[in-house]
Formats: C-alpha cells, structure tokens, sequence
C-alpha cells in the first residue's frame, strides 16, 4: 500500500540517535492530554468547591429528598392522577415528562406527515403548487418558531369564541367542539366484551402479514403478482368490524356537554395544547419537506430512466425503485428533526402548557430551590431521550447499509 | 441536375406550447384533468388567503390612531398598526434613553465601516479585517453601548479597535482606487518601498505606535454616559446577543471540532462529552441552568449580570452545534489532502490552519449561515427567562395600556422582520456558496 510505504520512509528519515524531548509526538501527545486533564480537573474542582462552599453560606440543602415534599400547585394539563395537597415533586416530575412525551409524541406523527406531503408537492410538476409549497417552507423556516408559538396561542386559539358560542368541527352534531378554552373531543368508554373486537384486530393484521409474505414467496417463484394491498386492507377494517357488530357494539362515546359555564365528559386540550401542537408541527414540516426533497432529488435521474425503460408505470416507480433509494436520505435528518420537536417543546414555558420545563424547572425550581438537582435532572430526561433517538438512528444506518452492501 | 442551397433554411420558430405563455400553462398548470384540478384549486386557496390577509392587514387596516379603542372605532375588522408604530423605538431599542440612541446608530454604522471592505473585490488582507472585527470591534462598540467608566483595559482596547478602523478604512480606499495597500503606500510616500523588509517593518511598526499614542490620549479626553444593560432591549438587545453569539460560536466550534477528532483521547472525550451535553437539552434549559446555578458557580461577591449570564449561555449552546457543523466539513475532506499537506512538511496546525480548515469552512458555509440563522432565531428564547429582546418588546405591546391585547400586529410585524433578516442571510449563503466553489462540480 502506498500509505505504508510513505510512512515507513518518514520514519527512515527521522535521526533516530538524537531523542529531542520537545520534539517526539509521544511525549507531546502525553505532555497535551495531562495538561488539559488538569485544567478541566482544576476547573471542576474549583466549581465543586465554590458551590458546596456557596449552599453552605446560603443555608440550602443538597441531595433529592426534596422529591417526596408536598409540591402545592396544580398543573393546568395532566394525563395522570394529581391532588392538590399531596402529590409531590416527583409526581410533578412525572406529570411534567408525560406532558412532554404527549404533545412530541402527537407533533411527531403530524410533522411528518405534513411534512412528507410538502416535500413531494414541492416537486410537483404543477408549477403553481410547487410555489406554494416553496413559500409555505421558505416562509414557516424562516421565522422564530417562539414566535410562531406565541402567535397561535395568543392570536388564534385564546381569540377563538367564548363557551357559549363554540365552534362546532363536527358539522352540526356538536361533538368535537372549539373555543377559547380549549378542543373538546368525545371519548369512547371501552365495553365489556370489546376485548373480542381488538383479538379480532390482531388476527386480521396477523393474517394479512402472512399473506402478503406467501404472495411475496408466490412471486419470487412463478413471477405472480398478486395485489395483497386491498385484500389486505379489507381484512383488517372488516374481521373486526363484523365481531364488533355481532358483540353488540360494546364501545360507548362519552360526549362533551355543555354544564354550567364548562363542558363536561370527553377530552379536552387546552389552548395552549393547541397552538404549541400547530407550531411545532408547521415549523419542523417545513424542515423536513427540504429533507424530504432533497432526498428525492438524490435519487439520480438515470435510476427512473431505467425503471421506465423496464416498463413500470408511475406509481411502482415511485414505490419499487425511488423511495426505497430515498429513504436512507431522508430518515437520519428526519430523525434528528423528531429529536429537535421533543427539545422544541420546551417552549411550552411562553405560553403556559405544562410541560417537564414549565413545570419543575420553572415552578418547582421556584417553590423548592434545589436548583442543580432540578437542572440535573431535567436536563437528564432530554439527554436520555436524545441517547434513546440517536441510538434507534444508529439501528437504522446499519440496517441500510447492510442493505446496500 | 444538381439542386444545391445557396442560403440556409432559417430555422422555424419553436412550437407555439414552448414559447407562449398558453404553451407555458398548458405543460406546467394544466398538463392532466388531476393537475387541471389541483391548480384551481390552489388558485382558488391563494385568493381567499391572499384577500383575507390583505383586507385585514391593508385595506381595513389602522395606521394612524392613539389607542387601540380607537382603532376599532375607525375599523373593526382590519389590523390596528397604528400600536406598532407607536412603539417603533421600543421594538428596536428598548429602554436606551432616547437621547443616546445615536450610540446604537453609530455602533452600527461603525459596524459597516468595518465591514464592509470584505464585500470590495480589490481590497487586500481581508483575513486581517474580518479577524480585527470579530477580536476588536465588540470592545468598541461595547463601550459605546454600555458607557460608564472607561477601565485601563478598555481604554487600550478602544485604542487599538480606532486605530483598526481608521487603518482598515484607508486600505480600504487606497485598495479600490489603485490597487496597493496601506504599508504599500506608506513606504512609497516615504520613499522607502525598496529599502530591506527589516528596515520597513520598523517604519511601518513606529508609526503605528504613533498612531496608538495619538489616538490613546485622544481617547482620555472623551467619555459616554453610562446606561445599564438592563436598558437594552428590542432588536439591538436581540443583535448584540446574537452578534457575540455568531462571532464566538465559529472559533469555539472550530476547536471543538478539532478536540473531538483529535488522535489524544482525553481532549476527543472532553470534547464529545461537551458537544453532546449540549447539543442534547433544549436552549431554554441551558439558559435556565445559567441563571439559577451560575451564581452558586461564582466566588463570593462576585455577580454576573443576567446579560451576561445568558450570553455565556447562548455561547456556550451554539459553539456545540457550530462544531458539530465544522466536523461535518472536516470528515469531507479527503485524505489526500492531509496526506499532501504532510507530505510538504506542515504539522498538525499548519495542515488544520493552512489546507484543511479553508476547504472544510468553504464547503459548509450554507451549513454555517444556517447555524448562524437558528441561532438568530433562537435567541428570542430569552425573553422567556426576563431579558427584553425584541420578541420581549413586541409582547409587552398587548400590556401597555393604549394598546391592551394588541397581539398579533407586533408578532407578525416581528415575523416579517426576522424571515427578510433570515431570509436574505440563506439567500446569500448560496450566492456565496456558488461564488466560491471552485470546480469540484460536475
């Protein structure tokens, strides 16, 4: 190998009988890594020091038993059970990262979604369509998405008609309601023997996977092709649906109505909900539409060229040979945009959704002090999940690597 | 019989659907029924965005008004800008005494000055001016901002950073009328341009010092008015912040960037471990562990302001993802080129400083104006822990009392100003990234 032989002339070269110690790459290599070690070491102790020395002047206590006081407040948006008066920080905690995982959870689903419909439009052969698009990524990338946050909660959903007049999403059956307190959605109330009716679910997907396997193998054998997309699709909504028929529907809608001043039964999202769940979702779709795009336009020319010479029509092109090239593109930044929505909803503290920042590093930090434990831990739960993501990516690059070797 | 042309046939014209404008709509908006459909229904999308948005924002809207009562006194449906405008100055200032905003104007302005010679193509040692803005120009332009009592330190580096300006100025002007540059003239006012380089860089070295002098005393005889930061607000407070940010972020980046591909472990895990902790949480909490533990860091006695704080913070966060930017271009370069610079005999810094870095920095720089773009962006997160930036001043609107509730005029007016400012910073970045590439294209 050429590199080998370069480095073994270098070391002929090299005077091997004077040693200079200023000069031998060993010796520096040890001497620069011992130095930095030390500063950082010096520099951490230094911090250690001062900040013990600090919370001992200021009378403050160190360590996590603050997790098991009584925290005292409310929070606006909960997914789990909370009292007043006894639950703790630790609870707050809990509440605060289920909080989070929720709306990144939903935002996620719609982003992408979104997103993949825009970056395709944006290569749409319809000029005016592919303009909109454009606009629609130049426009939502280009400005703060705190702004944009702020923007839908305090100009759209706090603006939106009072209870009384609320606006109906349903078409007049009063069912999925909007006003300035919030989206109110039925809730269904599962039925005694609706557990038939998801075994039914599971069969169904269960048997339309092995038969879209035994069309596979059908196909590679005797060339076959046989469309498993519709049968497949039937089984799964009909199987259940006809047990869910002959079980008596057992699933029941609770349905908001109106009590009072305030809606009663079914779900609610909050405004704040609301507008964090459009902002986070137009901003990182307008991320990913480029994404998107971009990993389209990566597939090179030629590669549909060939695929329509073999004589596929447009949309097995698009499914056989482009997305499967693309794919590999377009998921590592789509993955680090999922990771960037669950550190973006962290916003939620300028407008008041409850989330793990809003809730134990701001409120709880502020009752309770502990600030280096609550920083602590908080930045933890996003480092984990950050870990968690970048992890799954990895999985993900060597599978596709595999693939393509 | 032989038939031979004499003329050319003049070639025909090309078919009318490729050159008239029919022909341009029928293959781009109506080239099937499906696309005939979509684009009707867009148009159709378009116009009742667009008229809603213009009825509201222009046609209906108020721009000349006191309160915001009397807004919907002249128009109940269109937007009440009248509010924005009236808090003009507090959107770009802030708080500064209005009496002193020519400080901020100048700043700016002296900003340019400096600058602005990068952008003229026969100005030599451009290197030199853009290291002298980033090192001196913030000393400067920090103490016509802040004001107060000029430390010895301060005095020295105002010194230094008049001195720069006035220097690069005039190589500037000598550069674009002939060509030459300051030292260049100097020694051939002096007639001294072929005596030896020793001689000259004495020359050039005593004048300087000179120069120093002069401008030092100069400088002792004037002082600004002090104005606390907690005056600083709007979108000066937003560029000042974003402005430190940007121009430590690329040479913090640099070294992380460095540390973490270095071959010595103990800086490669020191620098990933830092990298990664910060790029991992959301800005907001590293401004909140600014702000609430820092001050349990520092020694006794000593406090750092907020602005200070948060800078720190905004530093600290963005150098993180500005290195891991720089280490996308390093692993670009081939290995050749390391292997080159070795061969002529460059260690590690000349081959990092002289062969690598230029190439990595030169193909990233979309990459790089989009960092510097989020972190434009994000800097509005300040406003949430208490500063006043910009985003702080246009919700303070709907607080004052002439303007109760007006939220969304100062928003979308704060929107327009940062997309034109994002906007323009990415459509540059490419002009730059097409201007500099130099053939590795197909």
């Amino acid at each position: 190998m050429a590199l080998g032989d370069s480095r073994s002339k270098t070391d002929q070269v090299k005077p091997k009988d004077q040693f200079d110690l200023l000069h031998d790459e060993r010796v520096r290599s040890v001497v620069y890594q011992l130095l930095t070690a030390a500063v950082v070491g010096w520099v951490g102790w230094y911090l250690f020091t001062t900040t013990a020395h600090n919370l001992e002047m200021r009378g403050m206590d160190s360590g996590f038993g603050f997790l098991g006081f009584e925290a005292g407040f409310d929070p606006a948006f909960r997914l789990v059970a909370y009292e007043v008066g006894v639950g703790t920080y630790g609870d707050i905690f809990l509440i605060g990262i289920l909080n989070t995982l929720y709306i990144s959870f939903l935002s996620i689903i719609a982003m992408t979604l979104v997103g993949f419909s825009v970056g395709v439009l944006r290569l749409s052969n319809n000029w005016l369509v592919a303009k909109v698009a454009l606009a629609y990524v130049e426009i939502f990338r280009n400005t703060p998405l705190l702004i944009q946050v702020i923007f839908w909660y305090t100009g759209i959903f706090s603006l939106l008609p009072q209870i009384r007049n609320s606006l109906d999403l349903s078409a007049g059956a009063e069912v999925v309601l909007l006003n300035n307190r919030g989206l109110y959605l039925p809730w269904p109330v599962p039925g005694d023997l609706l557990w038939m009716t998801g075994l039914a679910l599971g069969i169904a997907i269960i048997l339309a996977v092995l038969f879209r396997r035994w069309a596979h193998k059908r196909q590679d054998i005797t060339g076959q092709l046989i469309p498993t997309l519709i049968p497949g699709a039937a089984l799964i909504v009909f199987l259940p649906g006809i047990v869910y028929w002959m079980t008596g529907s057992p699933l029941g809608w609770e349905i908001p109505e109106l009590e009072g001043f305030n809606f009663a039964g079914g779900a609610t999202l909050p405004p704040a909900f609301l507008a964090l769940f459009v902002a986070l979702t137009i901003y990182h779709s307008a991320h990913l539409a480029e994404s998107v795009r971009a990993g389209i336009l990566s597939v090179g020319p030629g590669q549909s060229d060939a695929a329509m010479a073999i004589g596929l029509r447009k949309n097995r092109l698009m499914s056989l040979v482009i997305i499967p090239q693309a794919m590999p593109a377009i998921v590592p930044p789509m993955i680090s945009l999922w990771m960037n929505v669950v550190k973006n909803s962290s916003l939620a503290i300028a407008i008041g959704y409850p989330d793990l920042v809003a809730v134990f590093m701001q409120t709880s930090l502020n009752q309770a002090g502990h600030a280096i434990e609550i920083v602590g831990m908080t930045m933890a739960f996003y480092m984990f999940v950050s870990l968690t993501i970048s992890w799954l990516l990895n999985i993900y690059n060597k599978r596709v690597q595999l693939v393509e070797r | 019989m032989a038939i031979v042309k004499t003329e050319n046939t003049p070639a025909r014209a090309a078919p009318l659907t490729e050159r008239s404008i029919i022909g341009w709509m029928s293959k781009n908006l109506f080239s099937s029924v499906f696309n005939s459909i979509l684009t009707i229904v867009t148009l159709y999308v378009i116009y009742i965005t667009v008229k809603d948005l213009w009825v509201w924002g222009i046609g209906d809207a108020v721009w000349i008004a006191e309160t915001r009562r009397e807004c919907f006194t002249i128009s109940i449906d269109g937007a009440c800008w009248a509010g924005v405008i009236a808090w003009f100055d507090n959107i770009f200032y802030g708080r500064y005494p209005r009496e002193e905003l020519w400080r901020i104007n100048l700043g700016a302005i002296l900003l340019f000055i400096w600058m602005a010679p990068l952008w003229l193509p026969r100005v030599k040692a451009k290197v030199f001016i853009a290291v002298t803005t980033v090192f001196l120009y913030p000393f400067l332009a920090g103490y016509l901002f802040a004001g107060g009592d000029k430390g010895i330190f301060m005095q020295v580096m105002i010194t230094a950073a008049i001195v720069c300006l006035v220097a690069n100025t005039l190589h500037s002007i000598i550069g674009v009328s002939n060509g030459t540059s300051l030292p260049g003239l100097v020694l051939r006012l002096l007639g001294k341009n072929n005596a030896p380089e020793k001689s000259q860089r004495i020359i050039l070295f005593s004048i300087l010092l000179v120069c120093f002098i002069v401008v030092y005393l100069w400088q002792m005889s004037w002082s600004a008015q002090g104005v606390s930061w907690t005056k600083w607000g709007g979108l000066f407070l937003t560029f000042v912040i974003a402005g430190v940010g940007i121009a430590s972020a690329l040479p913090g980046g640099i070294v992380l960037a460095l540390g973490r591909r270095s071959k010595l472990p103990v800086i490669r895990v020191l620098s990933t471990a830092f990298i990664e902790l910060f790029r991992s949480v959301p800005l907001i909490t590293v401004l909140f562990m600014a702000t609430t533990m820092f001050p349990l860091f520092m020694p006794e006695g000593f406090i750092l302001n907020k602005l200070t704080q948060v800078i720190i913070a905004v530093c600290l966060f963005n150098a993180c993802y500005m290195a891991e930017t720089v280490r996308a271009g390093l692993q670009a370069i081939p290995r050749g080129q390391f292997e080159g610079a070795h061969t002529i005999g460059l260690g590690y810094w000349g081959t990092m400083g002289l062969v690598v870095m230029p190439q990595a920095l030169k193909h990233m720089i979309p990459n790089i104006v989009g960092t510097f773009i989020g972190l434009l962006k994000d800097t509005t997160l300040v406003s949430i822990i208490g500063l006043f930036d910009i985003l702080g001043m246009l919700r303070s609107v709907s607080r004052d009392t002439p303007w109760i509730g007006l939220h969304k005029e100062p928003l979308i007016f704060g929107a327009i100003l940062f997309f034109l400012i994002c906007f323009a910073m990415s459509k540059y970045s490419r002009h730059l990234e097409v201007k500099l590439s130099t053939g590795h294209k197909k």
